[in-house]
């Protein structure tokens, strides 16, 4: 679990070592990514809207 | 020491480049307003942050081709990645863009707070000319492209402000927090002035809003932004700003005049129209002294119908009604009437009840003699 949300967070910044990639998809299955990624995206936005909402109190 | 000297040198010369740039109109226009002021330094900030990170990219590149180049035995290094480096190079252009974003962020939200202005002024754009109006003040005009078409068309030399000058510009107070409403009556327009650091959609349909407070008094130039069709480039915004005391009294000015031709003062009234208006003024007004028929109830108040010395003399006539007859019963009606009130009720007077002289007063006439 850990592993999978570091790599999404790693996907989100753009910069990943080459030997978690392998890693990564040497697993065989993609959906706890796949899920990861759409949990963590929309988690981002609300914090992004938060913030704003915060700064424009 | 001489390459310290070398930078130092350039750096003068890069410093210099702004003023250079706005003398010669190339570089944006600092403006009146301290949004535009605003805008101008972010522009100025983030141009010079982009110009180090030019340099120093450009130059690690230039320096990095030169001096490891083939001919002087120089051999690719054959890696694939770096973590470190990576993260670096991802983490300062993230952190220049939220430094950049910040300030950008709080001058966008003082553009967006149109709230608590002292003056509402809706702008209209038309093909091809735009409409103001002061809300609430009942003054609204078009303001006309003002270039003479012999400039345009015709061999006449092109004046300084060519396309750039209008038969009547906006007049705003400096000093005050004025909100601009803007709309259009048919395609999307867009007012624009530099100075002003205002360059806003006008969309029928929709009312967008913006604001200014200008700083100094002045004229401002601006144009349509929007390709709007053939005389898109025909329909230039001017902008007079001027102390308060000195609006206030445009403003009145303008008032006065929308009133005056809202009564219709400035135009030429018929027999017939003065007739009917004077008949109900006369029944209102006169009547209770006069008669209805004009017979009034002598000698307090005198007969009009068949009263020569009346009809003979139009200017005294005027003169009674106007200022009334001091000792005598007849007031004066220069502030109880209106001017068409006035000139309808002569006008009645002298052709109702036989009085038929087809004499017709204007009501511009009145409206001069009050003036006096
Ligand atoms: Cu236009």
């Amino acid at each position: 679990m850990w592993r999978v949300i570091k790599s999404v967070l790693a996907a989100f910044f753009g910069v990943q070592k080459e030997a978690r990639r392998r890693e990564d998809f040497g697993r065989g299955d993609g959906r706890a990514f796949i899920v990861a990624g759409i949990v963590m995206g929309v988690v981002l936005v609300v914090l992004v809207a938060l913030i704003a909402h915060l700064a424009a109190g | 020491m001489r390459t310290m000297l070398v930078w130092a040198t350039g750096a003068l010369a890069l410093a210099g480049i702004p003023q250079a740039a706005l003398a010669n109109g190339w570089n944006m226009p600092v403006g009146v307003t301290d949004v535009s002021r605003d805008i101008y330094s972010l522009h100025m900030v983030i141009f010079w942050i982009c110009v180090v990170i030019g340099v120093l990219v450009f130059g690690a590149m230039f320096y990095s081709l030169f001096r490891y180049r083939r001919s002087q035995g120089a051999s690719a290094a054959q890696f694939h990645e770096h973590t470190t480096v990576e993260v670096i190079w991802t983490a300062i252009p993230l952190l220049i863009l939220i430094g950049m974003a910040l300030p950008a962020t709080a001058t966008l939200r003082t553009m967006y707070d149109a709230s608590q202005a002292d003056l509402d002024v809706m702008v209209t754009g038309q093909q091809w000319r735009w409409r103001y109006e002061y809300l609430g003040e009942e003054v609204a005009f078009t303001s006309n492209l003002g270039t003479p078409r012999e400039q345009i068309a015709g061999g006449d030399e092109k004046g300084e402000n060519y396309l750039l000058e209008v038969d009547e510009p906006l007049v705003l107070p400096v000093g005050q927090k004025v909100r601009l409403l803007m709309t259009s009556d048919d395609v999307v327009h867009s007012w624009w002035v530099p100075d002003l650091a205002v360059k806003q959609d006008a969309i029928p349909g929709f009312v967008n809003e913006n604001w200014v407070r200008i700083n100094e008094p002045g004229i401002y130039r601006g144009q349509c932004a929007e390709l709007c069709g053939r005389d898109h480039g025909f329909m230039p915004v001017v902008v007079e700003a001027v102390e308060p005391e000195q609006f206030d009294q445009w403003l009145a000015q303008r008032k006065e005049a929308a009133t005056q031709a809202a009564m219709g003062i400035d135009r030429e009234w018929g027999l017939d129209e003065l007739m009917t208006r004077g008949e109900k003024v006369y029944g209102s007004i006169c009547a209770s002294c006069h008669q209805p028929d004009g017979s009034g109830s002598p000698p307090t108040f005198p007969a009009l119908a068949g009263n020569q010395a009346m009809l003979d003399e139009r200017a005294r006539h005027i003169d009674t009604v106007v200022n009334g007859v001091s000792g005598t019963a007849m007031p004066a009606f220069r502030s109880t009437l209106n001017p068409v009130e006035i000139a309808a009720v002569i006008t009645w007077e002298r052709n109702a009840w036989g009085n038929e002289t087809g004499d017709i007063v204007q009501p511009s006439e009145i409206a001069e003699q009050l003036s006096e």
